[in-house]
């Protein structure tokens, strides 16, 4: 129909309005202009320093875990590089956390309750990576690398743990290391702790972490914006491996004292038991079991949940070390105290003579011996050999409770020993100002009576127990127990050598101390430890039987078994040369004869490999109370 | 309107000298500074496929494919250059219904990241039809209000322009693509400026935008489109969230300094700091390697490519092409000031490409039809007074 004669109507074209649209123009890409001047030619430098930053990271390079020896040198831990799988928190996508969890935990043949436990326990912040397995075989670790795009925030780290190398012996000694918590990380992140570390937890491992752990290097590292490390820059200080721990533990010497202490419990059927092995010249302990245990390899490979509930709902507690986290009334190896502080206190002489009675009355309270008939008249020696409760009980009286508390403070109850591994208990040591900030009120007559002989509310670990009779046994020096002998740096040189640790010496003399082993010796050669003195070997020691809990239908209480010796190296109770000490511990005993007593007479026969085999197993049997 | 409306100009035969006329109303500058700007597109995209170390030729390469966008979208241009413009006015409707087809189409069977809608595939690639529905939509205001001559003034042209993009408006909100939504009003907004239509309604209509704005604020945006829009604000708030892209490409482009630092130099592209690197933050890309100096030779480029489009726009005699010709450089400006201006950190994000240098296809098809369709203008008019 038209023509380009006819022109289409003519545009309107408005000469303002292209004027108003360069000017928008030259607005908008000036505007753009200036503030990209301010970023690149302002702030340039600023922002180039930030891209730096952005692009490096410092990360730690991990030192070498130093290793832990017994006193022989044999090697008791190595470090194995394993595979570990990490999480990212942050990268791990909530929609896609379940899909994640779910195929890990089916690769890595976990529970996913235990993946998930460990993301929403996560010690870091949500950019730190969080340990979810350890010890991943090659093949799975594999496979986990290549599913990374289907696995995001999944990483698979190789770091080196920790084998230990005789299973459950040494664990209570040598403990275990395992990933840090949201506490500890806190606590440490100061001293370069990152939050997918292992540190040691228990044992020597936690005591001497900061020996062993050695120092981590520092490397500048280039980094994409997912983290992936792609190649190290600059090494900014070289990682120094960790000291080695050579311990005062004998291998040898904690396989007999576990095997002794495998057979009584078992012919006993005890739940739970200990032995502690020491040098009462050193305070050097040469073994130390305590059954039950753990697997210090499950814990250093990174445990359950299951294998932990199991472990934590334990009746018997195998997480604590019973000789030394746990404690006792330690009944009548607490005679000890009584007896040599009124020697040294002077309110008896080694020929005192003071009758024991079926009972003594405090009040209208009777207060029985444990034979329920009495010894007739007994001086210390006696009194203490044949474990008079009536002769403690006028003894603790002639003493008092406060001077009682002093010695037995002297003697180390109620303060930790000091000794180099985690978690001691401190025991309590009753007294007049004990028991009024405790009870609000002052011990009766009853209760001191009681105290004299390791009852009431006497307790004591086991380690302790044996340090007092180390003391007697070494000359009146209480020592510092030690497990770990010598700290080696990683060239081979010794960084702090052994070397005994006096807390005291007891202000008492000689000839009281000699009275005191003399007694001790004595009980075992008047056979208040039946057939204990046919060994042929100079064994001194005190028995106990120490009630706890509450009582039976018939009225009695179940009871712990004490039996805490020392062997003279000469022969002569009256020289200070005792090198070996030994404490058997039962706890719930509740047998006819004393399973501790017993325990120990085999440790010894093992010890010094007696062909004789002088153990009573008829002993064993479940029965009554039989005696202190 | 008649359906055959053939020209003389075309129904002479090809004589040299009438060849010569028509080449001298061809823009050599226009497509001139669009290659440059493409040109510096692919030089991103090489850079990218060096950095990410895989064979610059392989078949998937970015560097490979932005070549071969950009091949296609030369062979798009000549053919739209050789066809006349003319014909688009006949073809108005269909041209219409058929883009809103595809839209509805890409709401179908479209993919997309995180629950969006925005690709189809075809041929094995990746096609995103709402940056050819800018210019298709372009095509049809362009009719509308062409037809409208004289009628300006009136409310009524204005609604019936707005009426026209709405549909296709909110097809693509549902995909849901904040940033080409936009887009729309600002084509919208600048032809009808351009056209001439009365200012007194724009101006009203522009009002009734803040409480319209309000209401999509409150009821239509997701929340994670408002913590992108909002995150710009701010971005070291959420720097791991929302406000991460921006950060790291401030870090990008601050870092780039007066100079940059080299073509496939960056270290904040390298090694993945920054986003979308070779479409949405490409500006950043080059900001980092190529300095404030290579960002300003950018500007300058555009600067020329929306003068000459002006040009264009200035010397048609056809409304037709005057609106055109509005309407792409109303594109080209808004997605310029909007995508750069997010790279910066002065606008929030919104997904919006920057015209050629954003390795896309579909980007640099649409503006080769684009471009094409306005040499077609050019050339199939009577010259110009200048």
């Amino acid at each position: 129909m038209n023509t380009v004669a006819q022109e289409p109507p003519a545009s309107d074209r408005r000469p303002l309005r292209f004027v108003a649209f360069g000017i928008a123009v030259i607005i908008g890409i000036s505007g753009l202009s200036a503030r990209l001047f301010y970023l690149q030619v302002s702030q340039g430098v600023q922002y180039a320093q930030i891209a730096t930053q952005n692009r490096t990271v410092q990360q730690a390079i991990p030192s070498t875990r130093g290793l832990i020896f017994d006193r022989n040198g044999r090697a008791l831990v190595q470090n194995e590089p394993s595979f570990a799988v990490k999480i990212r928190p942050v990268d791990l996508l909530l929609s896609q956390r379940d899909a994640v969890v779910a195929r890990l935990a089916d690769l890595l043949r976990m529970d996913p309750a235990d993946i998930n436990a460990s993301i929403d326990e996560n010690p870091g912040s949500r950019f730190d990576l969080v340990r979810i397995a350890q010890d991943v075989p090659r093949d799975v670790a594999d496979i986990i690398a290549e599913e990374t795009l289907a696995l995001p925030g999944v990483e698979v780290d190789v770091e080196t743990q920790r084998q230990y190398l005789d299973g459950t012996l040494m664990s209570q000694i040598l403990g275990y290391t395992g990933a840090i918590d949201a506490a500890g990380l806190a606590k440490l992140k100061d001293q370069g702790y990152l939050s997918d570390d292992l540190l040691g937890k228990a044992g020597v491992e936690s005591t001497y972490e900061a020996q062993l752990r050695g120092t981590y290097g520092l490397e500048t590292v280039e980094r994409d914006a997912s983290g992936r490390k792609l190649q190290v820059l600059e090494t900014n200080k070289q990682p120094v491996a960790g000291d080695s721990l050579q311990l005062t533990i004998d291998t040898h010497e904690q396989q007999l004292a576990l095997k002794a202490l495998t057979w009584a419990m078992k012919t006993a059927r005890l739940k739970s038991g200990v032995m502690i092995v020491v040098n009462p010249q050193t305070g050097e302990v040469l073994a130390m079991v305590s059954v039950p245990t753990y697997d210090s390899n499950k814990f250093a490979t990174g445990i359950s949940q299951k294998d932990f509930q199991k472990y934590a709902k334990d009746p018997n507690q195998p997480m604590l070390n019973h000789a030394i986290n746990e404690q006792y009334p330690p009944g009548s190896t607490y005679k000890l105290v009584t007896g040599l502080g009124a020697l040294s206190d002077g309110r008896i002489t080694p020929t005192t003579v003071i009758g024991s009675h079926p009972y003594i009355l405090i009040g209208a309270t009777r207060f029985w011996d444990w034979n329920r008939a009495g010894f007739g008249p007994l001086n210390i020696r006696s009194g203490f050999a044949h474990s008079s409760d009536t002769f403690f009980y006028q003894v603790a009286q002639r003493l008092g409770i406060t001077r009682l508390a002093f010695w037995a403070h002297q003697f180390g109850f109620g303060a930790p020993t000091g000794i180099d591994l985690p978690g001691e208990a401190a025991g309590i040591v009753p007294s007049d100002n004990w028991k009024q900030n405790t009870f609000g009120q002052p011990m009766f007559e009853g209760e001191t009576v009681q105290a004299g002989i390791g009852q009431g509310y006497d307790v004591a670990t086991p380690l302790q127990v044996l340090n007092a009779y180390c003391t007697v046994a070494n000359g009146g020096r209480l020592l510092k127990p030690q497990v770990v002998r010598q700290v080696i740096g990683p060239d081979g040189n010794v960084v702090r050598p052994f070397k005994p640790i006096l807390i005291r010496k007891l202000p008492t003399s000689t000839s009281n101390l000699v009275v005191m082993r003399e007694a001790a010796r004595q009980v075992v050669t008047s056979h208040h430890t039946y057939n204990l003195v046919e060994l042929p070997i100079p064994v001194a020691g005190k028995t106990g039987t120490a009630q706890f809990g509450v009582k039976d239908a018939q009225g009695r209480l179940p009871f712990h078994e004490w039996f805490v010796a020392f062997v003279s190296k000469s022969g002569n109770f009256a020289r200070p040369d005792s090198q070996l000490a030994v404490i058997g511990f039962a706890e719930n005993a509740n047998t006819v004869g004393n399973v501790a007593t017993e325990m120990v007479k085999y440790y010894l026969q093992l010890h010094f490999k007696l062909k004789v085999d002088k153990r009573l197993p008829y002993l064993l049997r479940k029965g009554n109370f039989y005696g202190n | 309107m008649g359906v055959l409306r053939i020209e003389p100009a075309r129904a002479q035969p090809w004589s040299p000298r009438s060849l010569a006329v028509i080449w001298r109303s061809f823009d050599l500058q226009l497509t001139i500074y669009a290659l440059l700007l493409t040109s510096i597109g692919l030089a991103m995209a090489y850079s990218n496929s060096v950095e990410s170390g895989g064979s610059l030729f392989a078949r998937d390469s970015t560097f490979v494919r932005g070549l071969m966008w950009a091949g296609l979208s030369m062979l798009v241009f000549a053919i739209a250059t050789a066809f006349d413009y003319a014909w688009l006015k006949t073809l108005a409707w269909p041209i219409y219904f058929t883009n809103l087809g595809l839209l509805a189409a890409t709401l179908v069977v479209g993919s997309g990241v995180g629950g969006t809608a925005r690709w189809i595939p075809i041929l094995g690639l990746q096609f995103q039809f709402s940056e050819l529905a800018k210019i298709l939509m372009i095509v049809v205001l362009a009719n509308f209000l062409a037809s409208r001559q004289g009628k300006l003034d009136s409310i009524w042209s204005i609604l019936g322009a707005c009426m026209l993009v709405a549909p296709a408006l909110v097809l693509v909100m549902l995909q849901p693509d904040l940033g080409t939504s936009l887009v729309f009003v600002a084509i919208l907004g600048g032809m009808l400026f351009m056209s001439g239509a009365s200012l007194r309604w724009l101006g009203l209509l522009a009002a009734a935008a803040v409480p319209a704005s309000y209401v999509a604020w409150t009821y239509l945006l997701r929340d994670y489109q408002k913590a992108r829009l909002l995150s710009f604000l701010d971005p070291s708030q959420d720097i791991q969230g929302a406000g991460y892209q921006l950060y790291q490409s401030q870090i990008a482009v601050g870092s780039g300094g007066l100079f940059g630092k080299g073509l496939t130099n960056g270290t904040q592209d390298s090694l993945n700091f920054l986003p979308v690197q070779t479409t949405d933050f490409v500006f950043a890309k080059l900001s980092e390697e190529l300095g404030f100096l290579g960002a300003v030779v950018v500007f300058a480029l555009f600067v020329a490519l929306i003068w000459r489009i002006l040009v264009c726009a200035w010397r048609s005699r056809d409304p037709f092409g005057l609106l055109m010709a509005s309407g792409i450089a109303s594109l080209v400006l808004f997605q310029v000031v909007v995508n750069v201006g997010m790279v910066i950190g002065v606008m929030p994000i919104t997904g919006i490409p920057l015209p050629f240098v954003t390795h896309g296809g579909a980007s640099l098809i649409s503006l080769g039809l684009g471009l094409g369709i306005l040499q077609s203008i050019n050339m199939h008019q009577a010259r110009a007074e200048w």
